[in-house]
Formats: C-alpha cells, sequence, structure tokens
C-alpha cells in the first residue's frame, strides 16, 4: 500500500509528515472498528458482574484513541516512510504454508474434503512454494533440499517422536503398504527418498564437473 | 539456608538422573543448533522445538525446554560475535565490540569470555533463584486478585516503557494483544467473542499459533526483504581460552554484569532486556580508555553477556513463583508448561517440588554443559552460519509448519500462522513491534479473570484495587514509570541507551 493513496484527495492537505506514523494510526482505527463490530451484540454488563462485552470494548476504545493520535501526529511531526518490501515473499510464503496445511490432512470446506496425501507431499511443497520466495531460487537446490529434509523429518517426528503426523498418501498407505507396519512403511519411504537425493547428488555433480 | 542447600539437593538428585542429564544435553544442542541460524532467536526456537518434548514425562520436558532457551540464547551470541547479526535485542550489544574481536582475528577469546562469562551469571543466577524462590512464594500466596491485576498492570507499563520506539506505539501492540486474548468463549459466561462463528476460535488463539505467526514466519518475510549482506567471519578463529590478562580485564566485568543482569531480570515486563544495555554502558563509563569501546574491547563482550544470561535466567522468578510471564520467551515457557499439565505459580513449588527443583538445578547443569560442549564444537557451528539463506529459510518454514501440525494435529492452526506472519510482517512495516503484542495476549487473559474476580468479590465495587497497601504500591509505581517515561528527558535518554 503507497501511503498518498490513503490520504483523502479531496482535502486539499498536505501529505502526511509521517507516512508510518500516519498509516499505523490509520491500523489501529481500522482494528478498533472491527473489534466494535464484532462485539456490538454482547451485553457489557455492569462493574459487579462484567459482561463479555465489557474488555474488548473498552480495549477498542483505547486502540481507537492511540490511533487518533498517531493519525494527527503523522501530519504534524516528521518521521519516517514505510519501509519498501516486494510481495514476492509474503505470497510465496502464504501459499507455502497453505499448500502445506491443505495436504497433511483432510480438510473439509462444507461439501468438499481434501485428500490426505501426508508430509510425503506436504513438506517438498512447502519447500517449494516457499522456496520461490527468494529471488535467486533455483529448482536443483530446491528439489535436494526437500528430499533430504522430508525424510529426515519424517524419522524424527515420526520415528523418534512417535508424533501422529499422516507421513503417505492415504491411497498409496493403503495399497502399497497395506501389511507392513507403520514405521516399517515410514522407514522405507524414508530410505528411498533419501536414496533418490544421494542419486541426484551425485548424478549433477559429475554432469556439473567441478 | 540449610533449606536451600537441602532443596539444592533435591534437586540436583532429580536433575542428574541419567534420562535427565541426557534430555538437558540434547536440550542445549538442539537449541544451539537452531539459536545460531541467523535470523532465528530464542521465541522461534523454542516454538519451533516444542514438540519435540511432546513424548516426555513433565520433568523430563521443562529440563529439555530449559536446556533448548540456554541453547538458543547462547547460539544467539555466537550468531552476533561471528556475522554481527544479533538473533535478539539482548545480544544487540555483544555484536558491537563481539564483532570487532572477530575481525582481528580473536573471535575465539571472544566466544571464550562469553561463555565463562555467561557461565559465572548463570551459576549466581541459579542459586538466586533458589534463595528467592521459597520466600517469594510465600509473598504470592498473600496476593489476591487486585493485587495480582496491580501487578500485572505494572509489567504491562515496563514492558511499555523498556519497548524499543514509539511509546504510544508499543501501547497500542499490548492493547491489540490483549484484544486478541478475548477472542473466544468468554469463561464468565460462556458466550462466544469475536469468533467468526468459527468453531477453531472457540477456544481462542493458541498461544503457540500466534508466537510462530508473528516472530518465526513474519521474521522469514523480514529477512527476505533485506539484502542479505553477510558477514561471517573468514579466517580463523584463534585461540579458545583467554590469556590471563584477558581474565584479569574481565573479571570485575563480568560481576557487575551478573549483578545487574540478575537484578533486572527480576523485573516483570522484560527487564532483562535492559541488563545488557546497562552493563555496557556502566563499562563504557568506568573504563579508563572509553574509546576502546566498539573497536573490540574484551570487557564490551564480558559485561553485557553475563548480563544477558543472568538476567535470562532470573526472569524465570516471576514465572515460577507468582505465575507472571515477564518476557515473551518466558510467556512461551507458559504455554509450554501448560501443554504439560503443570500451571506455573505459586502452586508448583509446594505440590511438586522435584519439578520446581529439578528444573532449577538443571539450569546449572545446562550452563556448564554448554561449556564444555559448544567451545570445542566452535568449527561446526561455524560452518552451519555459512548456509546460504535461500536454503536455510525453507527448512525453517517447514520445521513450522510440522511443529505447528503435531500440536493438536490441526491443519487450519497451519493455515492461522500464515495469517499471523503476515500480520506481523504488515505490523513491522508500520513501526510496531511484536514482543509487546505476544506479551500483552499472555497477561490479557489472566488480567481479565483477575480483574473481574476481584470487582466479584468486592460487589463492582472499583475501590478494592487501591484498598490493600500492596496494590496501591504497585498501581502508583506503575503509573510514576508511565508519567517517567513520557518526560521528554527520559525518553531522550531511553533512546540513547537503545541508540548505543
Amino acid at each position: 500500500m503507497h501511503p498518498s493513496s490513503a490520504v483523502p484527495r479531496a482535502v486539499p492537505l498536505r501529505a502526511p509528515a509521517a507516512p508510518q506514523t500516519f498509516v499505523a494510526g490509520l491500523v489501529l482505527l481500522a482494528l478498533a472498528g472491527i473489534a466494535f463490530w464484532l462485539t456490538a451484540d454482547l451485553p457489557r454488563g455492569s462493574l459487579r458482574s462484567a459482561g463479555p462485552g465489557m474488555l474488548p470494548q473498552a480495549l477498542a476504545v483505547l486502540i481507537a484513541l492511540c490511533g487518533a493520535v498517531l493519525t494527527v501526529s503523522g501530519f504534524l511531526v516528521r518521521g519516517e516512510a514505510i519501509p519498501k518490501g516486494s510481495l514476492r515473499g509474503p505470497v510465496c510464503i502464504s501459499l507455502a504454508i497453505a499448500g502445506f496445511a491443505l495436504t497433511i490432512k483432510p480438510m473439509s470446506f462444507g461439501a468438499l474434503t481434501t485428500p490426505e496425501l501426508g508430509l510425503a507431499v506436504a513438506g517438498p511443497l512447502a519447500i517449494f512454494l516457499g522456496g520461490y520466495a527468494a529471488p535467486g531460487a533455483r529448482f536443483k537446490p530446491l528439489l535436494l533440499l526437500a528430499l533430504t529434509l522430508t525424510p529426515l523429518c519424517m524419522l524424527l517426528f515420526g520415528d523418534m517422536l512417535n508424533l501422529p503426523i499422516p507421513l503417505l498418501p492415504q491411497f498409496l498407505a493403503e495399497n502399497l503398504f497395506a501389511d507392513w507396519s507403520y514405521k516399517g512403511a515410514l522407514r522405507l519411504t524414508a530410505a528411498a527418498l533419501l536414496a533418490t537425493a544421494l542419486a541426484l547428488f551425485l548424478l549433477t555433480r559429475t554432469r556439473g564437473g567441478r | 539456608m540449610f533449606d536451600l542447600f537441602a532443596n539444592l539437593g533435591l534437586g540436583l538428585s532429580v536433575a542428574l538422573s541419567l534420562q535427565n542429564i541426557a534430555l538437558c544435553f540434547v536440550g542445549c544442542l538442539v537449541g544451539t543448533l537452531v539459536g545460531i541460524l541467523p535470523g532465528v532467536g530464542p521465541i522461534a526456537t523454542i516454538s519451533m522445538l516444542l514438540p519435540i518434548t511432546f513424548g516426555l514425562d513433565p520433568v523430563g520436558a521443562l529440563i529439555m525446554l530449559a536446556g533448548i532457551y540456554y541453547g538458543a540464547q547462547y547460539g544467539g551470541s555466537t550468531t552476533a560475535i561471528l556475522v554481527n547479526i544479533p538473533g535478539e535485542a539482548t545480544a544487540v550489544v555483544t555484536t558491537l565490540d563481539g564483532h570487532q574481536m572477530a575481525r582481528q582475528g580473536r573471535a575465539g577469546v571472544a566466544l571464550g569470555i562469553a561463555a565463562i562469562g555467561s557461565f559465572i551469571a548463570g551459576t549466581f543466577a541459579t542459586l538466586l533463584i533458589a534463595a528467592l524462590g521459597a520466600p517469594l512464594t510465600k509473598l504470592a500466596l498473600v496476593f489476591g486478585p487486585a493485587e495480582y491485576f496491580a501487578l500485572m498492570l505494572m509489567g504491562l507499563v515496563f514492558a511499555v516503557v523498556l519497548a524499543h520506539g514509539s511509546i504510544l506505539k508499543a501501547i497500542a501492540m499490548i492493547l491489540v494483544g490483549t484484544l486478541l486474548s478475548t477472542v473466544g468463549t468468554d469463561l464468565g459466561t460462556g458466550q462466544e467473542r469475536m469468533t467468526l462463528g468459527l468453531e477453531f476460535l472457540s477456544d481462542g488463539i493458541d498461544f503457540a499459533v500466534l508466537a510462530m505467526g508473528i516472530f518465526g514466519i513474519a521474521e522469514i518475510l523480514r529477512n527476505l526483504d533485506a539484502v542479505e549482506n553477510r558477514d561471517v567471519v573468514r579466517g580463523t578463529i584463534g585461540r579458545l581460552l583467554p590469556s590471563t590478562a584477558d581474565m584479569k580485564q574481565s573479571a570485575a566485568p563480568i560481576a557487575r554484569g551478573t549483578l545487574i543482569g540478575s537484578i533486572l531480570g527480576l523485573l516483570p515486563g522484560n527487564g532483562a532486556v535492559l541488563g545488557p544495555f546497562a552493563t555496557y554502558s556502566l563499562e563504557k563509563k568506568l573504563a579508563k580508555d572509553p574509546s576502546r569501546f566498539g573497536k573490540g574491547a574484551i570487557e564490551g563482550v564480558a559485561g553485557p553477556e553475563s548480563a544477558n544470561n543472568a538476567g535470562a535466567q532470573t526472569s524465570f522468578i516471576p514465572l515460577l513463583t507468582l505465575g507472571i510471564p515477564p518476557n515473551a520467551v518466558m510467556a512461551l515457557m507458559v504455554g509450554a508448561m501448560t501443554i504439560h499439565g503443570i500451571i506455573p505459580g505459586p502452586l508448583v513449588m509446594t505440590r511438586t517440588p522435584d519439578l520446581f527443583w529439578g528444573m532449577i538445578a538443571s539450569m546449572w547443569i545446562g550452563n556448564l554443559l554448554l561449556l564444555i560442549i559448544n567451545l570445542p564444537m566452535i568449527g561446526l557451528w561455524v560452518r552451519l552460519l555459512k548456509v546460504p539463506y535461500p536454503i536455510l529459510f525453507p527448512a525453517i518454514l517447514m520445521f513450522c509448519c510440522i511443529g505447528i501440525f503435531s500440536i493438536n494435529a490441526e491443519p487450519v492452526q497451519v493455515l492461522m500462522i500464515a495469517i499471523f506472519g503476515l500480520i506481523g510482517y504488515a505490523l513491522s512495516k508500520f513501526g510496531f513491534e511484536p514482543a509487546p503484542l505476544l506479551l500483552g495476549f499472555v497477561l490479557g487473559d489472566l488480567m481479565e479473570e483477575n480483574f473481574r474476580r476481584a470487582l466479584l468479590m468486592s460487589r463492582g465495587d472499583l475501590t478494592t484495587f487501591i484498598a490493600s497497601p500492596i496494590s496501591v504500591g504497585l498501581l502508583l509505581l506503575a503509573l510514576g514509570m508511565l508519567v517517567l517515561a513520557l518526560l521528554p528527558s527520559f525518553r531522550k535518554s531511553r533512546e540513547d541507551v537503545f541508540v548505543e
């Protein structure tokens, strides 16, 4: 968001002297507004028996006060601009986390349910989507990272720490490893992934001719 | 006095069992391993590693967590010295002279004196906790809801005064944090507040999710913005053990740092952060030749590092005796303890003495282990520091996701860290600090509970908060600090402290 776009154009005022403070104030005012709107129908109660709405609404008033002071002082006192940032980081990282959340375990949205793909899919997905947040991201190092980190995490969290994390896609686990114990399947998968990583590493290394 | 040794003996007998030593060791090692990564401070480290303690019994889990905490602190100092990137506010001072020493080829000595100073400070702080634990716990039992409310209010005011940057913004962040703590089912009436009708919000926002989002994920986003300019010390680390002359020069700063850090760490509202700054200014004032500071003076590493470790440890005191977390890291410890079914407060010591004293004894053992395991392994840490960020952050991201998912196997919670990450990132763009928000979030719950209980007991009479001398004193102290903080002259000196 560019600070100047937040200033109403009709007002013939100069731009705020401290754009960061000004926008910070606006953000707080908006937050207070949302809090008010969400708690409007909660009873406030009395001091003798405080209702559920009392504290949130009191806080909203105080936040709005802070916001108002900051907004006004953004015009009066000279201050910093909002530091620039690119959208690439936030978008990639959010997508990576969302990708992980949606594939690790079934999640239902009304009638729609996402399939359970487990860590074997969710882990590499998060690493790939997230990895491209960095401007100079390249495919091969990320693939190697995904192929080594995922099995190591499987062994650490699933095997050593016994945490209930789904590891494999459900259809794979049901068909391929039907007769296997949970840990047996886990170890085999981890070993296979690590072997792939090693093979990839050795192959690309010789071809690169370092 | 006899009690003190008996208690410490009990603690040592718990902490020295083979299993607990192993857990302490693993905690220290893993904590250092993650804490040393540039841009990963203790808060992110602990929230990332929290799940690995889930399968343990409460005593073992707490011992391991404490180990992770010291390891993360220590790792942060190593990064500050070798790379000039402070993992958190308390390590900022260490970068000043520590990194200069490293550039002069004395990185080993800087690391060595930091470790030795930390160990001495840790030993003293452990004894202090053991000595103060019992009396403060008795004091806590006298506290009613009104006194608790006043104490927490004072803690929040301290947090505001000690925060960087604009005071108004710090206040706003505390208020927002408190507002976030009210999301979920109201304890008094059972009504849902601000849940938007979403089921997973009816239990409120999970603390680990909030911390991981606004510290872990938002930190990745902030680091991605910054053009990376990592100045890992090249060349040799040099000898690790300080020479006799170095030791002589550092002895007094270590003693002063330990004392200042211990006292400031006791303050609610993150007094620990002030310790290194105060010690550094003091040493600079006391030095015969102050111009050496900032150019690799060993006192500038020894003093603040001791203060840092002492404060980090004594900040356990308000948590263990009063049940009030004084800073964001301790707030995370509350979350960790609650997961293991322990409610921090005066009752921990009386009901589970082996847990209480075992944890305290393990603090000292942890400090000793850090000294033993870290110095020989410095070569490994240096190599770890050279891992490029584009490889590092996807790994951190994946650990965060797995960590949050394993807390209660809810994919929605993973989605929430993305949301809080974006919020934390946006807030930092507007010049807000995340730490006061986290503290407000934790204390908010406790404050509302005590506020309402106090009013219920006094039948809605607000004068209950000024009925007892304790609460009047605490409230006056809070008011005084706030007024002082807003005075122009103090504001200026406060800025100076942080600029330095």
